[in-house]
């Protein structure tokens, strides 16, 4: 299967309004984990920290093509502050840092591989990278090494879970419904029925 | 309920979008090494009287956006004085068996202090800052390819037809007697429906933007123009002599 690698602007305009409406949830889910990093601390939030790395895995296992990943938590970022985030800077920098530690894991891949495992290894890079820039934010190196570690060990756990699995459930109940064909998603989807049938 | 501060006719508000958002960067990476609670706590009190002063915000609306943050604050706090890194010399009291050091506590306020200023510098952008002046500002000035900023711009439209639709979805949730029952086992009946629809919406659009003749290359006109002008350069002045200004003051502290 040859296909362009750059993006077009159909899938440029589905990417940002995927990220979009994610931004919209994690804003929701910012309120949400503030609430629970309040009474938990930092290793209750720990927890929350994967959903915040499901648009960039959701996009990029749509799409399939350099650059979705970190572009789309770009986006997720940039409505997060248009619409009015509260944490506008750190959005910023952690919807970089985030995209890229995804973007890696699937670049690692040559972008050919979008199966689960892939998926989950991106979510706990994700979250990974979303720790290391907390990490530095935050300044969690005044904290005990023995929480800021259960931290870690929780964020990468929330990361295989609520991104990977997570994003890899729902892309593939959003393909059930169709209106993914056009899609390199469905592309595939249907190359690989084909080949079923034939075989 | 942005909009009406977004759009007044202040100081805060005339500065170019990119810039404001450069200096909140800037804000937040000057904060990292720092672990004394003055200089964070200077710097805030400095930032919410700009953001009334200078972006003609209420104080009570702007205390209300940052009551979330004070939780969020305290959780450093807490957290610091119950799993610390090295427990500290100078003992103020103690709960129970666990004592309260002032090292410790200075830290956490210190953490949490930094968490908002972070928030405030974040709210004096989000409040003096129009969403399509941004991203005008993102296309003109930061050269963000047009295709991305046209392309996040209409998806930001499209935001409010995305709640009416949730709410479409839950009438037609109820007509078909599936309840109203909320929770995170419900998130995938709402989310797929919403999500195939923001994505066929999506390609409509692009159709539509291809048709119009935006093919998204760089040498565009513009109906709107964001220049450069003198109050981004009282801005950067203003920016930085509150650095330099807090710099000195805090340097005692800060050893």
């Amino acid at each position: 299967m040859r296909q362009n690698h750059t993006l077009n602007l159909r899938e440029i305009v589905v990417m940002a309004f995927i990220s979009a409406v994610f931004g919209v949830l994690y804003l929701v889910w910012i309120f949400l984990g503030q609430l629970v990093t309040g009474i938990l601390g930092p290793v209750g939030g720990g927890l929350m920290a994967g959903f915040w790395i499901m648009a960039p895995i959701v996009c990029a296992l749509i799409i399939q093509k350099p650059g979705v990943a970190l572009f789309a938590e770009l986006i997720a970022a940039g409505t997060e502050i248009m619409v009015g985030s509260v944490n506008a800077g750190s959005v910023l920098i952690l919807g970089f840092t985030q995209g890229l530690g995804a973007e890696l894991v699937f670049a690692m891949f040559r972008y050919r591989s979008f199966k689960l495992p892939v998926l989950m290894l991106a979510g706990m890079a994700g979250t990974a990278a979303s720790f290391l820039t907390e990490f530095a934010l935050y300044g969690y190196s005044q904290f005990a090494a023995g929480v800021v570690w259960f931290m870690l060990g929780t964020m990468l756990l929330s990361g295989l879970l609520l991104a990977g699995w997570g994003s890899h459930y729902l892309t593939w109940a959003l393909e059930k419904t169709g209106v993914l064909h056009n899609f390199a998603i469905g592309r595939s989807n249907r190359q690989t029925k084909q080949e079923r049938g034939a075989s | 309920m942005l909009e009406q501060y977004q759009q007044k006719d202040r100081f805060l508000q005339k500065v170019n979008p990119s810039l404001k958002l450069g200096a909140v960067l800037v804000i937040i990476i000057m904060m990292i090494p720092v672990f004394n609670p003055w200089t964070p706590l200077l710097l805030f009190g400095c930032t919410v009287i700009m953001i009334i002063a200078l972006g003609g915000v209420s104080f009570r609306f702007l205390g209300l956006l940052l009551l979330p943050f004070l939780l969020f604050a305290f959780s450093f706090v807490w957290i610091q004085v119950v799993f610390p890194d090295e427990r500290g010399n100078t003992i103020l009291f103690t709960i129970g068996s666990l004592p309260v050091s002032l090292e410790n506590v200075s830290t956490g306020v210190s953490l949490g202090m930094r968490a908002l200023v972070f928030g405030s510098w974040s709210l004096l952008f989000v409040l003096t800052t129009e969403p399509s002046r941004f991203m005008l500002s993102l296309i003109q000035q930061c050269k963000l390819p047009p295709r991305f900023g046209y392309g996040m711009m209409a998806a930001y439209r499209f935001l409010p037809l995305f709640r009416d639709e949730l709410r479409q979805i839950r009438t037609a949730h109820r007509i078909r007697g599936l309840g109203e029952k909320r929770g995170i086992g419900q998130l995938k009946r709402y989310f797929i429906p919403l999500m195939a629809g923001a994505i066929r919406k999506a390609e409509r659009t692009a159709v539509a933007m291809e048709s119009k003749g935006f093919d998204g290359s760089r040498n565009r006109t513009f109906y709107h123009r964001i220049h450069w002008n003198r109050y981004d350069a009282y801005f950067a002045g203003l920016l930085l002599l509150l650095l330099t200004t807090i710099w000195f003051v805090s340097s005692p502290w800060s050893a």
